[in-house]
């Protein structure tokens, strides 16, 4: 009872805070916040298939940059659509993708499951690269209108004003992260935590690994799609380098580490983190890459559990510390 | 013989020189895979370093052999390092953990590469005795790269009778198969990893300094070829070695004709082959054990 009063509490903070930073904040770190949110969406979705069901996958970007381009192309080729069907679009956009590629995608694990996604989102970097006349080939697609968020004869957001976007970035990705985390709860959820365990031991009790693993490739492939829509909207151009390139694939996968992958709320985390790191190395040296290469390195050979289960050893320590001293006490 | 014939040949021959450069890429990755599980993917990276090396060891003796036998072994030396402090530590973490660590040394070294040489593209001229073309009747064909395909069959060469034909051979294939039981016999096991890792390493750094003249330096140069062999390696079957080279050679050959009938589909071409045979044997060519 006490955690669940606790729980409610934190939720509620957590609410006002996000209703009131872009007043406190101001205009500049409230785009950092989206750039945040967008890409915490897009870590728990990779954390779905990495941390849940043991699956590394190094194309995920594919996801991503297919929801962006959904977005962006529906955007420029029909005009007048209003503003969530264009956010739906980019998530079926990459539900499809993930439709396409399961059925091979499902069949493997392991290292050969990483070297397949690498492989296809690599392809689809390139065919996106090489279809000039659909993808604008090196450009990508800029400048394509944003509609106002709109309910005809009701009322009108414009999506162009940064306070108006803000909050519907931070609804949208908020509810990708509720749905993603009601996923993990659920029997299903328990059932990619089995196939991760034991997969043989997993297909005896009558789980259907193959259906499953393809099952959550669609539901991750989706929810990263929503996320590269709204990052197609929040920066208004795409381009195969920014939405589909290899280290678009690897980012999710450094913050759900560093973060630490067998929880929840540890790729959120870890992507805080990263992205704190990027704002501020960024401003003293000029290769970012090279310090998240050096933590990354750092972090597996020695935080496997990431920030997360660092904080859960700490407080561990602290309490058996704390226990001791108070038996010491006592005596 | 009809011109036709002659550019078909030229071209088969051309999709021959980028394939067994590409095996030298992939057999280092092939082989360090069989062994310890790993599948590097800072593979292409040291590839990529190996030709930097190259072009700073020609800088200073002005020599493209002296930089064909030195910088690869500097590359391995390199390997051998990250084998023994960073690889062998995550060991025990399983196989993400030690994909992921090769995943940071790939970024790591890309950005060191980038501050010491800059992001240009370096040009390393031919050697002379290498440059120019040689006639086989009505086929012309560059010298080097006819250089290229030699190199790699050599390499090969000694891979196999190294392999097959000594006792170094013998604890490395017995590694491969059952490595705690060699190790119970009393073979020091991380001693034979190490030096597989580095000579996995060796072989990279051999197709950089090859490649580097084709290529020219530059950091995005281990980009396409890197994709290649990691394609090659899954496609011929993780590590072995027989099926990367078969794998290697299709796929240069598939790229090769791929460029001269449907330029902007070469690169699909490539997925789609492995697609088809990973769709018809998920382990690939000649993959034996399957990961579970």
């Amino acid at each position: 009872m006490k955690n669940n009063k606790r729980f409610l509490l934190i939720c509620l903070l957590i609410a006002v805070i996000l209703v009131v930073l872009p007043h406190v904040a101001g205009i500049v770190k409230t785009n950092v916040f989206i750039t945040f949110a967008i890409s915490a969406t897009f870590a728990v979705s990779l954390n779905l298939l990495l941390g849940y069901t043991g699956l590394l996958s190094f194309g995920h970007a594919m996801f991503f940059g297919a929801g962006a381009y959904t977005t962006a192309l529906v955007l420029t080729h029909i005009p007048g659509i209003p503003l969530i069907p264009t956010v739906l679009s980019g998530a079926a956009g990459a539900g499809l993708l993930a439709v396409i590629v399961c059925p091979l995608l499902a069949r493997v694990s392991g290292t050969t499951f990483a070297m397949l996604t690498l492989a296809f989102g690599q392809l689809l970097y390139v065919v996106c690269l090489k279809f000039r006349e659909v993808t604008g080939g090196e450009d990508g697609i800029a400048g394509f209108p944003i509609p106002p968020f709109a309910i005809p004869g009701v009322f009108s957001l414009n999506m162009k004003d940064p306070f108006n976007f803000y909050y519907f970035a931070i609804i949208v990705l908020g509810i990708c992260l509720i749905l993603m985390w009601y996923i993990t709860m659920t029997p299903f959820g328990n059932t990619l935590i089995a196939i991760r365990d034991n997969p043989r031991r997993a297909s005896f009790l009558g789980i259907k690994v193959q259906h499953s693993k393809a099952a959550i490739l669609f539901l991750s492939g989706t929810f990263a799609g929503v996320a590269g829509s709204v990052f197609a909207l929040f920066h208004n151009v795409v381009s195969a380098d920014a939405v589909l390139n290899i280290h678009v694939s690897f980012s999710p996968i450094m913050m759900s580490y560093v973060g630490g992958l067998g929880s929840f709320i540890g790729p959120i985390i870890g992507s805080g983190f990263i992205g704190l790191l990027d704002e501020f190395t960024s401003r003293y040296i000029q290769r970012v890459d090279l310090v998240n290469g050096v933590i990354f390195i750092l972090a597996v050979m020695f935080a496997p559990e990431g920030i997360f289960g660092l904080w859960w050893k700490f407080r561990n320590w602290l309490s058996v510390g704390m226990g001791k001293r108070k038996s010491q006490e006592k005596s | 013989m009809s011109p036709v014939v002659v550019m078909y040949i030229t071209q088969a021959l051309h999709g021959l020189a980028y394939g067994m450069l590409l095996f030298l890429v992939a057999s280092g990755l092939t082989l360090v895979f069989g062994m310890m599980g790993i599948l590097n993917l800072a593979h292409a990276s040291l590839f990529m370093l190996s030709a930097y090396f190259c072009y700073t060891v020609l800088l200073v003796t002005g020599n493209f052999w002296m930089a064909l036998i030195i910088a690869p072994i500097v590359t391995a030396l390199l390997g051998i390092l990250v084998e023994r402090f960073l690889l062998r530590r995550v060991h025990l973490q399983g196989h993400i953990g030690e994909l992921l660590l090769t995943m940071g040394i790939m970024l790591v070294i890309l950005e060191t590469v980038k501050s010491f040489w800059g992001t240009e593209a370096l040009v390393i001229s031919m050697p002379p005795s290498l440059s120019g073309l040689v006639y086989f009747g009505a086929i012309r064909f560059p010298l080097y790269r006819l250089f290229i395909i030699l190199l790699s069959l050599v390499v090969l060469g000694i891979m196999i009778l190294v392999l097959f034909k000594t006792r170094l051979g013998k604890v490395v294939q017995a590694t491969v198969s059952n490595a705690s039981m060699v190790s119970a016999l009393g073979i020091n096991t991380p001693l034979v990893f190490m030096l597989v890792f580095g000579f996995g390493t060796w072989l990279a750094g051999v197709a950089g300094v090859a490649a580097a003249p084709l290529l020219s330096v530059f950091p995005g140069m281990a980009d396409q070829i890197g994709m290649d062999a990691f394609v090659v390696v899954v496609v011929g079957g993780l590590g072995s070695l027989g099926g990367a080279l078969l794998s290697s050679l299709v796929i240069g050959e598939l790229n090769a004709f791929g460029v001269l009938f449907i330029p902007r589909l070469a690169p699909v071409l490539l997925f789609a082959f492995m697609a088809i045979v990973l769709t018809i044997k998920p382990s690939g060519f000649f993959g034996e054990k399957d990961e579970e």
